[in-house]
């Protein structure tokens, strides 16, 4: 079954895009590398603690080989990423793939959650909208798609706490519990923080499948298809979402990176162990190599999602291949 | 003053509710079962264990919200001031203090000053660590030996006045020192006093960061960075009247509304260190106990005594006497604080009461010796702040008030490391800067990191009086409390007469609990221990 879906035309898109793949995590790893260094501050100082003399803190930068050149602290730590070893954090001295493994599960769940949530709440409402277009109905939805982009998701997050966890304990407020453990439980703990995610999604896709399909609706071949006697909820869900998969795929593929970077605030707002909360703690305490580790892992679950969406392109339309 | 120590109320309730029991008239057998208890503790007054809470409930798990991941769980290694309160419950310390008061009590040892040149130090018997190595003198020279040599100490300094350790006894150790140092037994109630085991710092290396193992009364059990960090109860630990519940799992998060939410919540049953403006969120929920402490961290303006125009005395006393610090308390801390007139507040042993009045609030004052200085038409001061909204805001209230006696402040705001390095480090940047002084369990040891010729907090590295600099070498040089009060308060009155620091409050340190929580106490250094603590 696999082997028709990499058909020699794919496996060449795969190629060509794991290729361009290099430089694209060598350019972000170096451009990130290059703005901690920029960034004023020491973790220098940091680690040498509260009552440290300047000899002290150059005493620290030595033997973290702070002092180092720019690109040779950067090609140091690409050998060793190349090669699967993303260091350990200077400021607590855990392994950076530990902490990783620790929080990427947490951020991916909340993605995959809210990315479920803004395509089964946002193709529906999307569909509705354009089935009567100008009607009330494609009115509604229209305004609600607007409001759900405006809204801050930090905003949303915590009226949700306060109304759903706090008011009603429904939920709770805040944390998360691994998937692997518990999965019920992880997954209530994880509905939250998604919806907040999912609001701006949902008005997306929405908007977005609406106008691809209003497009289409009023294309000849519809008409076509009217002609032929077709029900209109036929022609809507099978040719319809057919022809602009290609669109709502496009919209699915940069909702899911957006979200990825979104759940920073989300994270903060639900104290969620995951990806967002480590580089900006990392960050915050110029952690190069905390950063660094999310930012290289960040940058292959885009490309890697990006890959996905390439060969999927070619299913819905042979032709781009 | 505004202070409101509802807890220490709380606290003398609980303690004075309890029968009164005269120990002489009790038999050898009920003397023992009470100790057993802890009970007797609390009727040693002056002891560490007359701060206990006896007949606590034993049990459950303590879950806190805390706000920042440690910078270790080595006490030697870390450097962060936030780090204690996750290390005070794996490691017991040398020396300990009075909650209220921070005075020295022992601790693990007894001490004692046969000259002002050596300490003796008495370890009780029968202390284990977590590993089940024992606790003994061998095990005291080797941490306070590691302290002073290993290359990755952050303690070094803390340590300079010891020469060497002698081993003296099985239970016994003679610390040798280059100079009078009276400070020490403060400075082993801190970070140096923490022992960890000799066995699993030999054996562990770098890895005891992360997997420390000391004698206090939970063991450590995990830490997942920025996460979680659960410790959990030591069964062979040595003291009964202290560490009731059976585990501590402290969650990591650093919004602190968001902490205060898990609280409220019922996630999580104390958070520490809670912003003074989220006090209205805590006012609205009844079932959360809002405990307020005084702490010694003070909010405070450094001064570069090297720039001009603060090199001039009389430009720094008018802004001394240009401040409001009740209306800055009450703005910026929504009146929960204490006014600083010095480096320590009221309840501190060593406060001095004559310092405390030297500058009330005066403008007319202020701008006469502004004129006098020079400047009749006001002056322009540039100051480094921090750009998290609450420091804003303490600028803000400063810049305004100091505005209305012609001294114009501009701050210019950046990150926490970024602007007191560029301060106090090499650089040099702006007159003054805005930020705090989170206290050290010996005034002697803040004096010294501030006031010193070449001290690292004197961004100018001026001497700001030869008496001062003087001072700062014998206000550790006697063991006698009463003449280093004496000592400590001169010094405190050259520094306020130099006017060489803007002190302008002391933080209460706001802890909230839900019901189940019982026995916190506040202390003064404003880390929170819970050793006393217990879930009803």
């Amino acid at each position: 079954m696999f082997a028709s879906l990499f058909t020699p035309s794919r496996r060449r898109v795969i190629r060509r895009r794991l290729v361009q793949a290099v430089p694209v995590l060598i350019l972000a790893t170096l451009v990130v590398f290059g703005l901690l260094k920029l960034m004023p501050g020491d973790i220098a100082i940091t680690l040498a603690g509260e009552n440290a003399t300047d000899e002290r803190i150059a005493e620290i930068r030595e033997m973290y080989g702070l002092n180092r050149p720019f690109l040779v602290q950067y090609g140091s730590w690409l050998a060793h990423a190349v090669q699967g070893d993303l260091s350990k954090s200077l400021a607590s001295g855990e392994a950076v793939a530990v902490s990783i493994a620790r929080s990427f599960p947490n951020t991916l769940l909340i993605v995959l959650l809210a990315m479920t949530l803004a395509l089964s709440i946002g193709v529906p409402l999307g569909l509705l909208a354009a089935s009567r277009p100008d009607s009330a109905l494609d009115r509604t939805v229209t305004s609600i798609a607007s409001l759900g982009i405006a809204v801050p998701n930090f905003w949303l997050g915590m009226i949700l706490v306060s109304w759903l966890a706090l008011e009603f304990g429904w939920f709770p407020a805040t944390g998360s519990v691994p998937f692997k453990d518990d999965p019920l439980k992880s997954l209530h703990h994880a509905l939250l923080p998604a919806l907040a995610l999912a609001a701006g999604g949902v008005a997306e896709v929405s908007r977005q499948l609406r106008s691809s399909m209003v497009e289409f609706l009023s294309s000849p071949p519809v008409r076509t298809l009217h002609a032929k006697g077709l029900a209109p909820r036929q022609i809507l869900w099978k040719h319809g979402l057919k022809n602009v998969g290609v669109n709502l795929l496009t919209v699915a593929t940069l909702l899911f990176n957006r979200m990825l970077a979104a759940t920073v605030v989300v994270e903060a707002v639900f104290a969620i162990p995951g990806m967002g909360n480590l580089i900006v703690n990392g960050a915050v305490h110029r952690d190069l190599p905390v950063v660094q580790g999310v930012v290289f892992v960040m940058v292959l679950v885009v490309i890697t999602v990006n890959l996905i969406a390439d060969v999927l392109y070619t299913v819905l339309d042979p032709r781009i291949a | 003053m505004t202070q409101a120590p509802d807890s220490d109320t709380m606290f003398d309730a609980l303690v004075t509710d309890l029968p009164v029991v005269d120990a002489t008239r009790l038999s050898r057998r009920e003397l023992f079962a009470m100790l057993a208890a802890g009970g007797f503790a609390a009727l040693l007054p002056g002891s560490a264990g007359a701060q206990g809470v006896p007949n606590a409930k034993r049990g459950g798990i303590l879950r806190i919200s805390g706000q920042t991941n440690p910078s270790s769980m080595d006490p030697y290694t870390g450097g962060a001031g936030t780090d204690h309160t996750f290390l005070w419950p794996v490691f017991d310390t040398l020396v300990e203090w009075d909650y209220a008061t921070l005075k020295p009590v022992p601790g693990l040892a007894d001490w004692a000053w046969p000259d002002t040149k050596t300490l003796v130090l008495t370890i009780k018997p029968g202390i284990l660590f977590h590993d089940g190595t024992p606790l003994d003198a061998e095990a005291v020279k080797f941490n306070l030996d590691r302290g002073r040599t290993d290359a990755r100490s952050n303690i070094k300094a803390d340590l300079s006045s010891i020469a060497s350790v002698d081993v003296t006894g099985p239970l016994q150790v003679k610390v040798n020192l280059s100079r009078p140092d009276t400070a020490l037994p403060a400075i082993l109630s801190d970070r140096a006093g923490m022992m960890s085991s000799p066995k699993a710092v030999t054996a562990l290396g770098k890895e005891h960061d992360r997997t420390p193992v000391g004698a206090g009364p939970w063991k450590f059990v995990s830490w997942a960075d920025n996460q979680k960090i659960s410790v959990r109860k030591f069964d062979k630990y040595w003291r009964k009247d202290r560490g009731f519940v059976d585990g501590i799992d402290f969650a990591i998060i650093p919004e602190l509304a968001t902490g205060l939410r898990s609280v409220s919540a019922g996630q999580n049953d104390m958070m520490y260190a809670m912003p003074p403006r989220l006090k209205p969120v805590v006012d609205r929920n009844k079932d959360l106990t809002l405990i307020q402490g005084p702490t010694v961290y003070c909010t405070q303006m450094y001064f570069n005594l090297a720039r001009k125009p603060l090199d001039n005395l009389k430009v720094r006393q008018a802004i001394l006497f240009a401040v409001d610090r009740d209306a800055f308390v009450k703005q910026a801390f929504s009146g929960i604080g204490e006014p600083a007139t010095m480096q320590l507040p009221s309840s501190h042993w060593a406060w001095d009461k004559s310092v405390s009045t030297l500058y009330p609030h005066d403008p007319n004052k202020a701008r006469a010796l502004l004129a006098e200085a020079g400047f009749k038409d006001g002056v322009d001061v540039v100051v480094g702040g921090y750009s998290d909204q609450d420091a804003v805001r303490r600028g803000e209230i400063l810049m305004e008030q100091l505005r209305q006696v012609g001294i114009r402040l501009k701050f210019i705001n950046g990150s926490i490391p970024e602007i007191s390095a560029q301060f106090f480090g090499a650089e040099k940047k702006f007159d003054a800067l805005l930020a705090a002084w989170t206290g050290r369990p010996d005034p002697a040891m803040s004096y010294g990191l501030m006031y010193g010729k070449e001290a690292y907090f004197n961004a100018g590295r001026v001497e700001i009086s030869p008496e001062l600099q003087k001072l700062l070498p014998e206000a550790r040089a006697s063991e006698n409390q009463e003449v280093r009060k004496q000592v400590l308060g001169r010094i405190q009155r050259l520094v306020m007469e130099n006017a060489a620091v803007l002190p302008l409050a002391f933080q209460s340190e706001l802890t909230v609990v839900t019901k189940k929580v019982q026995g916190y106490k506040p202390n003064l250094l404003g880390k929170p221990k819970y050793e006393f603590l217990s879930l009803g």
